[in-house]
């Protein structure tokens, strides 16, 4: 099982790895928000694995929680602040 | 049990790994939201189901069941609340053979 927790952390960075593409050569700004949304729930997902991993699921489950408020906010807020700046300014 | 996990994990990355070829390849911003809500809030939620599965019952896998239930509303509200900004900030959609690609 361990063995397959640590192949899934690895992928799951590659993959985060690859939405990165999106954010560094989105079209426009929203591609790039979409992208960072997808690091973000990856990034929760990588640290229950990580936690599971080194036997410390107890601790990385609260950073996981925080994290995924944060990053909800910061979506919206964002969303919001970006729908009044028209395209192409 | 620990096999239901595991195919549970194997299963949510794959749906990880669609959302994410989708949001690599689809033409234009409203495609790639529609890769992005759907694919990645169930792939996180089997990941994090499977993983709540190899802890057992104990307080922190209903911390990490607390966690799946958040992402599962706050997921597609925040694809929402994208594409909604789009849309008010005048992005046009993708048409087949108006000039873009």
């Amino acid at each position: 099982m361990s063995l397959l927790l640590a192949l899934l952390a690895a992928a799951l960075t590659f993959v985060m790895l690859l939405s990165g593409y999106r954010v560094m050569a989105g079209p426009s700004i929203f591609d790039r928000l979409t992208g960072l949304g997808l690091i973000g729930t990856k990034t929760i997902v990588l640290l229950i694995v990580l936690g599971s991993l080194i036997e410390r699921v107890d601790l990385y489950v609260d950073i996981a929680l925080s994290y995924a408020l944060i990053s909800f906010i910061g979506t919206l807020v964002l969303a919001k602040y970006f729908e009044n700046i028209k395209e192409g300014e | 049990m620990n096999l239901v996990a595991g195919a549970m994990l194997v299963l949510g990355f794959g749906f990880i790994l669609t959302g994410v070829i989708g949001i690599l390849r689809l033409p234009d911003f409203y495609c790639r939201l529609h890769a992005m809500g759907k694919c990645d809030t169930l792939g996180v939620a089997l990941m994090i189901g499977g993983l709540a599965l190899i802890e057992g019952f104990t307080l922190t896998s209903v911390k990490m069941l607390l966690v799946l239930v958040f992402i599962s509303l706050a997921n597609p509200t925040a694809t929402y609340a994208l594409g909604r900004a789009a849309v008010r900030s005048g992005l046009s959609p993708w048409r087949a053979g108006n000039g873009q690609q």
